[in-house]
């Protein structure tokens, strides 16, 4: 019997007493989290303030960033979106020397894997804030232009640019962070070939008649029959 | 950046020349065509209203490749006595040079503020080199009253067709006189006269190597000498015909151009035109007559369609722009036949000072909220040409005077904005 309960209790004797070693690394992890957000939230309290004392805002004003912004549609004060990049890399150095802690082996390999791979993940996000602020700013360029020409399927045209773009940009992304680079690039093909095919047989079946009317008036300018706008603007 | 009066060439024309009362400049750009008939209308003016002044004329060139340069150094007046001209007549002092700094007119302008600034001038004038209807008396009328110390900045006042300077007509016009208080009525005219010290005050300020020394030179040039407290008048030079304009130019590059030049204006002298709260006339010369105008081909259907096509698919930038209430009233507006199509000059006022606020703001890229303006300007000259169909000039002109009226009327929205 007493044999009996050992083969019970010793595992759990074990388990505990394994539970016991872990537990400072736990309390540890616990308390570097902890520690880790409140210092984050602090430093971005103290850099908006710091940038605001700078009049970082203005200076980012003059250089164009915020210019560049607002043309990828990023609404946030320049200062802000600083803070708040900054914050969240501290929040992942935080997550990052909170989980090596712990003392785990495997998450210790995975951390070594995750700084291995720390280079690739920040060149794809640059990608991506980068293709997304392009992406913005040039289908807002392309949907003006188009207005303007008075081309009656602007917003189909600039949404088009956008997404081909979108496609590219991502596959762009996917394959500097080398996930199935294959599939990305097989899939990547498929899409965006299928984008443009899909636009051009859109083209040529819904616009004949805009297609049509385009080379009349093309033909027509190059007679010189297009009626003349004399009008001076200055 | 290398000053042009540092150049080999310039050096030694101004040394030959030394000192000269009165400087015309001419900026240029592949203008050989037209610019022999500019240069001898200058010539002419000075010979015959000015023959006992020293008088230099400078050609400021963007690199023409067409021999502008050639054609400026070689054309003298031939009949001196069909120009009623019976004193001895020596020919003006030539210099046709290549300008530094970014391309544009305003660095082809700094370079004759160099020059005058060099020689000690008294009176300048700066004329446009694709002018078919330029005259002797054009340059006294430019010069004459800066000699005369009536005047140290005059701007041009033209007869032009009802249609024609719209976007001075509905924009630059209305804001200049509304913001600065000053009733200057061709603010980007292009061709002025003013003092030899405003010509140094102009190339003093550090703008050359902005926006001004690429575009919007002329109204910079009206706006410092106005917001410097530099007197102004203006002096009427009959009709402006020039050279046909290039197919090619875009409106909205155009428009960007001028409005984002009035904008960068007003976020300078913003301490200035918050105060200004009257608005007075300008002294005026010349005497005004009536000039037969050529009529002008407008294509009101695609103007409206264009304004259409914004109000289907430029909402998302309007709204933010404008805010709700004022783009329902857009709205509203496009959904009326072309014959009843009115655009109501308080809306227009607003629109205009939202996107004044949005530029100070930069709530957006300042060459796509410009450019985001085009079919509502569109919209608004449709409207005007609709409403002066069947006026006379007079008529016409009183229009825009109701416009420039409801511009003074909400310059408080605009203050009030600002901030």
């Amino acid at each position: 019997m007493k044999d009996f309960l050992n083969l019970i209790v010793e595992p759990l004797n074990e388990l505990f007493g394994k539970f016991a070693a872990f537990l400072p690394n736990l309390l540890a992890m616990l308390v570097i989290l902890i520690l880790g957000i409140i210092a984050a939230r602090i430093s971005r309290a103290l850099l908006i303030r710091f940038l605001k004392a700078i009049d970082f805002d203005s200076w980012a004003d003059r250089i164009g960033v915020t210019s560049m912004l607002r043309k990828g549609d990023l609404w946030a004060k320049p200062s802000l979106a600083l803070a708040a990049v900054v914050f969240w890399l501290l929040i992942i150095g935080t997550l990052t020397a909170g989980m090596s802690a712990l003392k785990v082996p495997a998450i210790d390999q995975l951390i070594a894997q995750f700084l291995q791979y720390l280079p690739r993940a920040l060149s794809a996000s640059i990608i991506l804030v980068v293709g997304y602020v392009f992406t913005g700013f040039l289908s807002r360029a392309v949907l003006i232009t188009a207005v303007n020409s008075g081309f009656r399927a602007a917003k189909l045209l600039a949404e088009s640019i956008r997404l081909l773009l979108t496609v590219l940009i991502l596959a762009m992304v996917l394959e500097e962070l080398r996930v199935a680079p294959g599939i990305v690039l097989a899939a990547f093909s498929i899409i965006f070939g299928g984008i443009v095919a899909a636009l051009a047989i859109a083209f040529g079946v819904g616009g004949i008649d805009a297609a049509k009317r385009i080379i009349e008036r093309e033909t027509r300018r190059e007679a010189g029959k297009e009626e003349q706008q004399d009008i001076e603007h200055v | 950046m290398a000053q042009i009066t540092q150049r080999q060439e310039v050096r030694t024309f101004l040394d030959q020349i030394g000192s000269a009362d009165i400087l015309v400049g001419i900026p240029s750009y592949n203008n050989a065509r037209t610019i022999g008939h500019v240069v001898r209308a200058i010539q002419a003016g000075l010979a015959k209203y000015f023959p006992n002044r020293k008088a230099v004329l400078v050609n400021s060139d963007g690199g023409s490749r067409d021999g502008t340069m050639d054609v400026v150094r070689r054309t003298r007046i031939e009949d001196q006595a069909a120009l009623l001209l019976h004193h001895r007549v020596d020919p003006t002092p030539v210099i046709a040079m290549p300008y530094t700094g970014p391309p544009g007119k305003g660095s082809a302008f700094r370079a004759v503020f160099e020059i005058a600034d060099a020689l000690g001038a008294k009176a300048c004038a700066v004329v446009d080199s694709d002018l078919r209807s330029i005259t002797p008396e054009w340059i006294e009328l430019l010069i004459r009253p800066v000699l005369n110390g009536e005047a140290e900045f005059v701007a041009p006042l033209y007869h032009r067709h009802k249609y024609d300077g719209t976007i001075t007509n509905s924009i630059v016009y209305p804001l200049t006189r509304a913001l600065y208080g000053k009733c200057v009525r061709q603010p980007i005219g292009g061709d002025f006269g003013f003092s030899g010290k405003l010509a140094s005050f102009y190339l003093a300020q550090d703008v050359w190597q902005t926006d001004v020394a690429r575009f919007g030179i002329d109204i910079w040039m009206t706006t410092t000498a106005i917001a410097n407290r530099f007197s102004v008048a203006q002096s009427f030079l009959g009709a402006k015909i020039h050279d046909a304009k290039d197919p090619g130019s875009d409106l909205s590059v155009m428009l960007y151009q001028v409005v984002s030049a009035a904008f960068g204006l007003m976020e300078a002298y913003h301490p200035i035109w918050r105060d200004v709260r009257t608005v007075d006339a300008v002294p005026s010369f010349g005497f005004e007559y009536t000039v037969g105008l050529e009529p002008v081909q407008v294509n009101v259907g695609r103007m409206t369609g264009v304004f259409r096509e914004g109000v289907r698919n430029l909402t998302e930038i309007w709204s933010d722009v404008l805010g709700k209430g004022d783009l329902i009233e857009v709205t509203r507006l496009a959904e009326l036949p072309d014959r009843e199509f009115r655009f109501p000059p308080s809306l227009w006022t607003r629109i205009i000072y939202d996107y004044a606020i949005a530029y100070h703001r930069k709530q957006l890229s300042a060459e796509h909220l410009l450019k985001s303006l085009t079919p509502l300007y569109l919209g608004k000259t449709a409207s005007f040409i609709l409403e002066a169909e069947s006026l006379g000039q007079e008529d016409a002109e009183a229009l825009i005077e109701k416009l420039c009226s409801e511009f003074e009327r909400a310059k408080d929205y605009l203050i009030a904005r600002w901030q």
